[in-house]
């Protein structure tokens, strides 16, 4: 190395690690200190790897909450602020009954009053909540409906709009039903079948689609295991743009979660005939 | 510069994630439902992902955003953008969860819970950027080495250290050090050359 050359901080060699929690105990003490000695450049650089291990989130195969989660969230958050009115009304009343005590006698049944009209204006309140809540629940009941309807569409557009391309779906094993493909270029991939065994274990099933491109990867799509009754049913409603791209389908038994890249041989394929 | 330039980007016309966060503090519940609107999937996606359990995934996702609202002053907006501290606080969460079950437990667990039917994307416009940069992620970790890659994926969704990295791996310390940072480092430049 050259006597000119400018010393590179060699805790910056640690950052990329430090942020993604894989430091050895000694090596990230060590980093800490550095980092409490107030190092700018490892301070920036540590800010830029956290965003960067952060993007390691896109390597998670795509999946989605039930909607019963964000009912019962949002259900919560509006008892906080019910909660948070009632208490700061609670503690401005509380505040007015602080009362000198040779005044005590004569403000006693006002501050009672005060009382009494309180939990009379909160027991009115805790109703209309209830009402409200109530309320919510039906709305919530009819978002969920007019998603499911227009989901039921959806894939009724795909399955008969005649711009939509078929790919049947040969299983790759004898006793194992074929799957069909439908994809129509703005609304989707729909792939279903029936008499589907379960995957073993905790396993599932993943879609890829094979880009024609020499040397490209597959590229990872949506998971999901058949039903108990063998019925498999997925629905991709985000396929790439253009279906000249893709020169197949495949189905792929994966770990639980699916995998970034195929670890097992596809059973389901499909040739992309479409422009 | 780094930063900025790959800022996830939001759709035009909507507020801004700060903006949004800001409004939490004055205990905004449409603010709320806005952010969780927005990152609900890319959050239980990593979640279901350490955690492989769905209803496991969906506790952690709950306490996740029930700790946004409760604490949402605890997001510095100088200090980078919104999503990526959401998706620290969520791997920390589920990595805690992780954790603490004891293997009988998770043994347990795995026998009694499957994974739900997964529900796709609802709205590709608004997710478009985010799911670019996805792909170009997947692609660019996806051009590592088998055993490369899988030192990644072990400290990001399993939270092991380079030691126990090592030792699952049956692989040198140093050798897996080096993947780590210069796989790391080989998604940096693939990203910057992206931009």
């Amino acid at each position: 190395m050259s006597n000119n050359e400018p010393t590179r901080d060699p805790f910056l060699e640690l950052v990329e690690s430090y942020a993604l929690g894989s430091l050895d105990p000694e090596e990230r003490a060590s980093l800490e200190a550095h980092l409490a000695a107030g190092c700018a450049e490892c301070g920036k650089a540590l800010e830029e790897a956290r965003w960067l291990v952060s993007q390691l989130a896109c390597l998670a195969p795509e999946a989605g909450p039930s909607g019963v989660l964000r009912a019962r969230l949002i259900e919560t958050v509006r008892a906080d602020v019910a909660n948070n009115v009632a208490n700061d009304e609670f503690a401005l009343a509380t505040s007015r009954a602080i009362i000198p005590l040779w005044m005590w006698g004569a403000v006693a049944a006002s501050v009672l009053f005060a009382f009494y009209n309180f939990y009379e204006a909160r027991s009115v309140r805790q109703a209309i909540r209830q009402t409200q809540a109530a309320l919510d629940e039906q709305v919530d009941l009819q978002k969920k409906s007019a998603q499911e309807l227009a989901l039921a569409r959806r894939e009724a557009v795909i399955l008969t709009d005649p711009r939509s391309v078929k790919i049947p779906m040969p299983a790759g094993q004898k006793d194992l039903p074929p799957l069909q493909a439908t994809w129509h270029a703005a609304l989707g991939i729909l792939v279903s079948g029936e008499s589907l065994p379960l995957p073993r274990d905790n396993r599932t099933l993943q879609l890829w689609l094979i880009p024609k491109a020499a040397g490209s990867k597959p590229i990872p799509s949506l998971t999901v295991r058949p039903d108990a009754d063998g019925k498999f049913h997925l629905l991709v409603q985000n396929p790439p743009d253009s279906q000249g791209d893709t020169k197949a389908l495949a189905i792929t038994e994966e770990p639980a979660g699916g995998s970034p890249q195929p670890t097992t041989t596809p059973v389901w394929v499909g040739a992309v005939t479409g422009k | 510069m780094f930063l900025a330039v790959f800022t996830p980007s939001e759709s035009s016309g909507a507020p801004p994630d700060v903006a949004l966060v800001r409004r939490l503090l004055q205990r905004d519940v449409n603010a709320f439902e806005e952010l969780y609107d927005r990152h609900s999937r890319i959050v239980y996606g990593l979640v279901l992902r350490i955690l492989q359990q769905a209803a496991t995934a969906e506790e952690v996702v709950q306490d996740v955003f029930l700790q946004l609202w409760r604490n949402a002053a605890q997001y510095d907006t100088s200090r980078g953008p919104f999503l990526p501290w959401l998706l620290t606080l969520s791997r920390n969460r589920a990595l805690d969860h992780l954790r603490r079950k004891s293997e009988r437990q998770r043994r347990r667990e795995e026998q009694a819970d499957e994974l739900p039917a997964v529900v796709a994307v609802p709205d590709f416009e608004s997710c478009l950027d985010e799911k670019r940069r996805a792909l170009r992620v997947r692609e660019l970790i996806g051009e590592l080495q088998p055993q490369q890659r899988r030192a990644i994926e072990l400290a990001y969704f399993e939270g092991l250290s380079h030691s126990e990295i090592a030792a699952k791996l049956q692989e040198p310390l140093g050798t897996v050090k080096s993947w780590i940072r210069n796989g790391l480092l080989k998604l940096k430049e693939g990203l910057q050359s992206t931009a």
